[in-house]
């Protein structure tokens, strides 16, 4: 079961810049931020009440982030659910014919993730997350 | 110092068919869509979910035009503060364009929008209670 919108991701040119206004100008606490190598992005968590909001940065140029990035823009990229179990999302996604990015969860800024084909939802890209018991 | 936010109060999902995909996502995520209602002085449709403190407002005509492919993408987003004329004194302070603030659609809310620095994100401020209700 989805329990509440975990983080809204957003594709920037540069973190440090977008950081001048999501944390210093607002004032939100950054959670995490690290580069994850497999998926090619720095990624900068900034906690706001019961959700955050992720910096996406793209690190190399073959990645779906950075052709968001090209085509795109900055922008909303990506909107994350989380749930106590995300490979029940995931099979429960796939018993109901939906379109799937991973066909497993795997490990990622906000724990166990996985993610949706944005086709599945008009175009809105959609990410499952089980947040590891340890944290960032 | 920041804004004074507190939480993500809602993500706006902009499509040309509010209807269809706020359905799309109640079948595929399993969220219950709670409210629909017609912006005041447009046509536009309104449908929200909420999950637990933040609302995801799918807001676009009610029905795909004929022949139109039905296409949505996440939009913006708006925190919540708790003095949005002193969270728009201090965004301006720091240099940033900001609207005054205005009645939003909810009643006794006032929100703000951010212009510029947002990475992309149309993005608002908005603080409820901030109009006394008639009578009191």
């Amino acid at each position: 079961m989805l329990t509440k919108i975990h983080h809204v991701g957003v594709v920037v040119r540069s973190a440090d810049d977008a950081l001048k206004f999501y944390r210093d100008a607002l004032g939100l606490p950054v959670t995490a931020d690290r580069v994850i190598e497999d998926q090619g992005v720095r990624g900068v968590l900034l906690e706001i009440g019961n959700s955050e909001i992720e910096l996406l940065e793209p690190t190399r140029e073959d990645t779906g982030v950075a052709r968001f990035l090209a085509t795109r823009g900055e922008g909303m990229h990506h909107i994350c659910f989380e749930s106590d179990d995300v490979d029940a999302e995931l099979e429960g996604a796939r018993a109901k014919g939906i379109e799937l990015i991973d066909q497993k969860p795997h490990l990622g800024l906000a724990g166990m993730i996985c993610f949706l084909h944005p086709k599945a939802n008009h175009g809105v890209l959609v990410e499952f997350a089980t947040p590891l018991k340890e944290g960032h | 110092m920041g804004v004074g936010a507190t939480h993500i109060d809602h993500i706006v999902i902009s499509t040309n068919d509010s209807g269809t995909v706020a359905q799309t996502f109640a079948d595929n995520l399993g969220i219950e869509i709670k409210r629909k209602m017609i912006r005041p002085g447009t046509s536009a449709q309104l449908a929200f979910a909420k999950l637990q403190e933040v609302v995801l407002e799918f807001a676009g005509p009610p029905q795909v035009q004929p022949g139109e492919e039905v296409k949505a993408k996440l939009w913006g987003m708006v925190l919540a503060v708790e003095d949005v004329d002193a969270a728009v004194a201090h965004l301006r302070e720091l240099g940033y364009a900001v609207s005054d603030p205005r009645p939003a659609v909810q009643p006794g809310a006032r929100i703000a929008s951010v212009k510029d620095g947002t990475s992309g994100v149309p993005f608002g401020v908005i603080q409820y209670n901030a109009i006394p209700a008639e009578g009191s």
